[in-house]
């Protein structure tokens, strides 16, 4: 069977600086598979290797998102599509969800296409439903178990102590939640063999139809929230701050 | 702290070039989320003998660590050995105990790829590169360790076999080990013999609990009585056992330095980021001017040791001797990441004394100044060969 897996290349948050504004510096800011996509992949990977088939890894962005793509690749991605897109010419969620799915079609035949619950940058959330509409197929949300016997998908959601279970005909869109896998570690062969494997560039504006949605959303500012302290000092002996402690955390109900 | 950064990624570019180096990157990047993610939580349990070793080394092995540098044909990855001595780097900082049972192990292999028969090559890489075999390098004697040419142990030819009989002291990985790679004194010369870990002939001594630092590798004295082994065991020509030592140890030295330099940086961050949040005397700890010294310092010889290790490891990749070089990287890194250690305790005061997560990286640096050739030595073979050359 033949999966596509929906990768973006996030900032990496660990290394994620703000400057004297309180903004963050995403200018050169380091990147990498956003954290939830690897989950996709061990799913994809997962999934191929029950069934058989391939698992194409698909990405929009930059050039840094190569970086990404790879990481993908060794884990166990067959082939990579790069829907290329130099920052200023970015879509939005719903832009990107209809140059994935156009290039998904010039893909061809696609049974599955896999993505996470949302990028671990900016945690939309969006980009899988909207490409299953665009593509017109079933979609299944937040799965947290995913099964398939070529015919259909079966998903497992878990939702306040319940499991629903889902099913849809292939093929299908599935997102899946970072309870569904434990990703693997790529070997140090497996990464170097997926840096020489070859990936597919497809320009964003080759992809562009006259039915582009403009939604016109853009990102007008990203600052980093400030978190206000009290900053009570309870003081006397450590008995009498301790109680006095004990007695302000119950009057505010955290105890 | 992040174990592989933008100064190792500068590192590699500057020494493989912009491509090369993005494929390196890319390998550092993930061994570095492991060692991250599997490795460096366990390291205090380690040193406090609440987790074993081999569960951090099966994880390295896994990986792949030890493939880099062998031939593909065996196994490895036919990644240049600089790549691979930063590796061992981040390895070190993530815990040094593993990284050295590593990279003694790894020695041991380098020795049947470079001096072993098509037969013994066939017979051990494999097993070795992929962790399916563990092996020991026993040079040092009770009585000689880095006047390795004053060993007792001898080997004597009996027909179609050998027979060892001596003792090999301070023995990193013994008891564990399948392999040990044993040097003893032949008729003209010396000989170095692979020998089966389950050789009746072969006995460990007890573990040397008492160790100031590696705590988590096991250390012991390996008896050889009557160990008879078969002619093949002779790795290489019978008398090029001292050669094949020196040449392997050239090598090691790097790796060993490359440990001390990821010490040194473990260290290090620790101790600059207690300083920047020390209040005192109305200031923070990094503003005092003395604390800055001692950031500075920390700063300039790891970074320095790191480039000595790697022009050496440069050098032994285009085929140009580097044994001076070599030793050079190894005492610059091992006794400067002492310093950079004991600075850091310094640094965090109190903290830095009573705290095993402090302390023990001085303690686990200490070692690399004495095994794999201790300072003193090693400034001997610099000199001498300082002194040959034409003034």
């Amino acid at each position: 069977m033949n999966i596509v897996v929906l990768v973006k290349s996030a900032v990496d948050e660990a290394e994620l600086k703000a400057d004297q504004s309180g903004h963050p510096v995403l200018k050169g800011a380091a990147t990498k598979m956003s954290a939830f996509d690897m989950n996709g992949v061990e799913e994809a990977v997962k999934l191929k290797e029950k069934n058989g088939g391939t698992v194409i890894v698909l990405t929009l962005g930059g050039p840094e998102a190569k970086k990404a793509i790879k990481e993908a690749m060794a884990m166990g991605g067959t082939k990579a599509v790069h829907v290329l897109a130099e920052a200023a010419d970015a879509p939005d969620s719903l832009g990107t969800a209809y140059c994935l799915a156009q290039a998904i079609k010039r893909i061809g035949a696609v049974d599955l296409v896999v993505s996470s619950e949302g990028a671990s940058d900016t945690y939309q959330g969006e980009v899988g439903a909207m490409v299953a509409e665009f593509l017109d197929l079933p979609f299944i949300a937040y799965a947290k178990k995913v099964e398939t016997d070529g015919v259909k998908v079966r998903c497992e959601q878990g939702l306040r102590g319940t499991v629903r279970v889902l099913e849809a005909r292939l093929p299908a869109v599935v997102s899946v939640v970072s309870e569904a896998n434990v990703p693997r570690y790529p070997t140090l062969l497996q990464v170097m063999v997926a840096g020489k494997k070859a990936i597919e560039d497809v320009p964003i504006a080759s992809l562009k139809g006259p039915d582009y949605p403009d939604t016109g959303t853009v990102v007008v500012d990203v600052s980093v929230q400030s978190a206000s302290r009290k900053r009570v000092i309870f003081d006397g002996t450590p008995e009498e701050a301790a109680r006095k402690l004990a007695g302000a955390l119950k009057q505010e109900g955290v105890l | 702290m992040k174990i592989f950064g933008a100064e190792q990624e500068r590192t590699l570019g500057s020494l493989y070039g912009a491509e090369a180096a993005e494929v390196y990157s890319a390998l550092l990047r993930s061994l570095s989320v492991v060692l991250e993610e599997e490795v460096a939580p366990l390291s205090l349990a380690l040193d406090e003998g609440k987790e074993g070793i081999s569960r951090p080394r099966r994880v390295l092995f896994d990986q792949g660590l030890c493939k880099l540098p062998h031939p593909a044909e065996f196994g490895g990855m036919d990644i240049p050995f600089g790549v691979y001595a930063l590796a061992m780097e981040l390895a070190g900082a993530a815990d040094a105990s593993t990284a050295m049972s590593l990279g003694i192990h790894n020695t041991v292999a380098d020795a049947v790829s470079r001096f072993g028969s098509p037969e013994q090559k066939k017979r051990f890489l494999p097993a070795l590169l992929s962790g399916k075999k563990l092996a020991a390098f026993a040079l040092t004697e009770p009585t000689s360790g880095s006047d390795a040419r004053a060993m007792h142990t001898t080997a004597a030819r009996e027909g179609r076999h050998y027979v060892i009989e001596g003792s090999k002291m301070f023995i990193t990985n013994a008891g564990e080990a399948d392999l040990y790679l044993v040097f003893a004194a032949t008729g003209d010369g010396h000989g170095a013999f692979l020998v089966e870990g389950t050789n009746p002939g072969l006995k460990v001594g007890k573990p040397l609990k008492e160790k100031l630092g590696m705590r988590a590798s096991h250390t012991a004295e390996v008896r050889l009585a009557k160990c008879k082994v078969p002619e093949d065991s002779l790795l290489g020509k019978e008398g090029a056992g001292f050669e094949q030592a020196k040449q392997l140890l050239d090598s090691s030295r790097i790796v060993m330095g490359m440990i001390c330099v990821g010490i040194a940086r473990v260290a290090y961050a620790e101790a600059l980021a207690y300083a920047k949040g020390r209040d005192l005397f109305g200031k923070k700890l990094s503003d005092m001017q003395l604390t800055r010294e001692k950031v500075a310092n920390a700063a300039m010889e790891t970074n320095a040791s790191r480039l000595l290790c790697m022009h050496a490891a440069r050098l032994k990749e285009s085929g140009k001797p580097y044994s001076s070089e070599a030793a050079q990287g190894k005492v610059l890194a091992t006794e400067s990441a002492a310093r950079t250690c004991d600075a850091a305790i310094q640094l965090l005061g109190g903290y830095g004394y009573t705290s095993a997560d402090v302390h023990r990286h001085w303690r686990d640096a200490r070692l690399l100044t004495i095994g794999e050739g201790a300072s003193e030595v090693l400034r001997l073979l610099i000199a001498s060969q300082e002194l040959e050359k034409e003034p």
